[in-house]
């Protein structure tokens, strides 16, 4: 995990971050333009299976400037503001899933899409979690506010997401680099 | 779907200013409220209206932004303020422990049975629900405007100045470029789509089998642009990027106005970590005009 390919910060990592944080900024936005499914008040954000996807891809520097600048990017998009901790939430969630890339080699095996996956849930429940405990002290939230109001919504929709697209985002991935060739 | 931004350049004293000022101003005031845990009135209302005057410069039409503020008003009485009423924890621990006179009791039960309990309204409770939402709305007010009058083509440029590296402020620079191309990309995939019958507006089947039908809308955007971006790194490659520091078209310098408005900032932030760290000023409390006018009714 902290051989150099996974850390390393070029122009791969500048360019996918920007489209990762263009994409998640795009898809955050279409949501507002078909309806998606709910249950309660936990909301399906199909955005961050792609957050995930492109941390797992390309590594943890993408994930986490996807996330931030991505966030940032929604947020203006619709007018709602700059939130800097629930950016820097999105940004954690995707670096955490960008360790994946590490243990990651074949796109298409079950056992590498389950460690994607399991990344990628591990990276939302840090990403979620410190955006929500920020707010608790910035908003004046009680704990019970924070982890069962904003948390636990915020990590189930997430993670149903993630788990039911990421690993078509894998497969589709394979296909399209081994076409490819790089 | 067509992605426009809300800026629009107009000619108030808001949009004069750096935006680096405006962006390190609101991070003061953020953490002059929470790093030294204000919650007394006699600071957060002057900070308040300070926050609520530069709301008022930036001069936003009403319908632009009457969504977001529906959204936020929603949010703060009835899910902040009525946790602040009911619980009123949060905040200090003086809001529930100091003794404060029962303004009325709220029964919460089970439905159709007599179990549950009677939740105290205090006079304690009341005011610390004013004052949390009084001091969220102090940090709201000065986000909001920030879509509306930052122009997009310079975040990156003001991260850099802000001490970001070159490749962290291009790759900010890049994405709000590519999110126009991409807004116009999931529309074509849409149109191509329904061409096809598929339908995204009436998807059928549990919340899983839904999530899973949007992958034919995901998926070829995401795959097109992974693409892409092989193209646009030979490009930059070929250019050399990342050999040597950048320099950038658009060029930002301080005003008097940025340096009064920075010194504002930090006088605000040390002001309130001095008076709640050295002379204990700043903690919660209820005031006695409030008291006798709650109690009075």
């Amino acid at each position: 995990m902290n051989d150099k390919s996974t850390w390393e910060f070029g122009t791969r990592q500048v360019v996918y971050g920007a489209i990762g944080a263009a994409l998640y900024g795009v898809l955050s936005l279409a949501t507002n333009y078909f309806p998606l499914p709910a249950a309660g008040n936990v909301t399906f954000r199909p955005a961050v299976a792609v957050l995930i996807f492109f941390g797992v891809a390309y590594g943890p520097w993408v994930g986490l400037l996807a996330g931030f600048i991505g966030n940032t990017l929604g947020d203006a998009a619709m007018g709602w503001g700059f939130y800097w901790n629930w950016s820097l939430g999105n940004g954690l969630m995707g670096l955490v899933a960008g360790l994946a890339m590490a243990v990651v080699k074949d796109f298409r095996a079950q056992s590498d899409i389950i460690k994607a996956v399991g990344w990628g849930i591990g990276g939302i429940a840090v990403g979620m979690l410190f955006a929500s405990v920020t707010e608790k002290f910035i908003g004046g939230l009680d704990w019970n506010t924070a982890l069962v109001g904003y948390f636990t919504p915020a990590f189930i929709g997430n993670t149903v997401v993630t788990a039911i697209l990421l690993p078509i985002l894998m497969i589709a991935f394979a296909a399209v680099a081994s076409r490819r060739g790089r | 779907m067509l992605v426009t931004w809300k800026y629009r350049p107009r000619n108030t004293f808001i949009q004069s200013l750096d935006p680096r000022t405006r962006l390190i101003y609101m991070l003061c005031i953020i953490f002059a409220l929470t790093l030294p845990d204000i919650w007394d009135y006699r600071i957060i209302l002057p900070l308040f209206l300070i926050s609520l005057t530069l709301y008022l410069l930036a001069k936003i039409e009403w319908k632009d932004v009457k969504r977001v503020w529906i959204f936020i008003s929603i949010f703060l009485f009835f899910i902040i303020g009525l946790n602040g009423i009911l619980s009123g924890r949060g905040g200090p621990d003086s809001v529930t422990n100091i003794p404060s006179p029962i303004l009325f009791e709220i029964p919460i039960k089970i439905p159709f049975t007599d179990i549950g309990w009677d939740v105290p309204i205090t006079v304690s409770k009341t005011w610390f629900a004013v004052n949390q939402i009084m001091r969220m709305l102090t940090m709201a007010i000065l986000a909001i405007p920030i879509p509306y009058t930052m122009d997009p083509n310079i975040y990156g440029t003001a991260f850099r100045r802000m001490g970001a590296s070159d490749k962290i402020s291009f790759t900010m620079d890049l994405a709000f470029r590519f999110l126009p191309t991409f807004g116009r990309d999931f529309t074509i995939t849409m149109d191509a789509q329904r061409a096809r019958g598929y339908e995204i507006e009436k998807l059928k089947g549990g919340i899983p089998e839904k999530i899973r039908k949007l992958a034919p809308f995901i998926i070829p955007v995401v795959m097109q642009s992974t693409v892409t971006g092989e193209e646009v790194i030979d490009a930059m490659d070929l250019r050399a990027f990342g050999t040597a520091p950048r320099t950038w078209l658009k060029q930002l310098t301080y005003a008097p106005r940025d340096y009064f408005i920075l010194g504002l900032g930090f006088a605000i932030f040390v002001t309130c970590c001095v008076l709640k760290w050295g002379f204990g000023f700043g903690g919660f409390f209820v005031p006695e005009f409030f008291s006798n006018w709650i109690l009075g009714l």
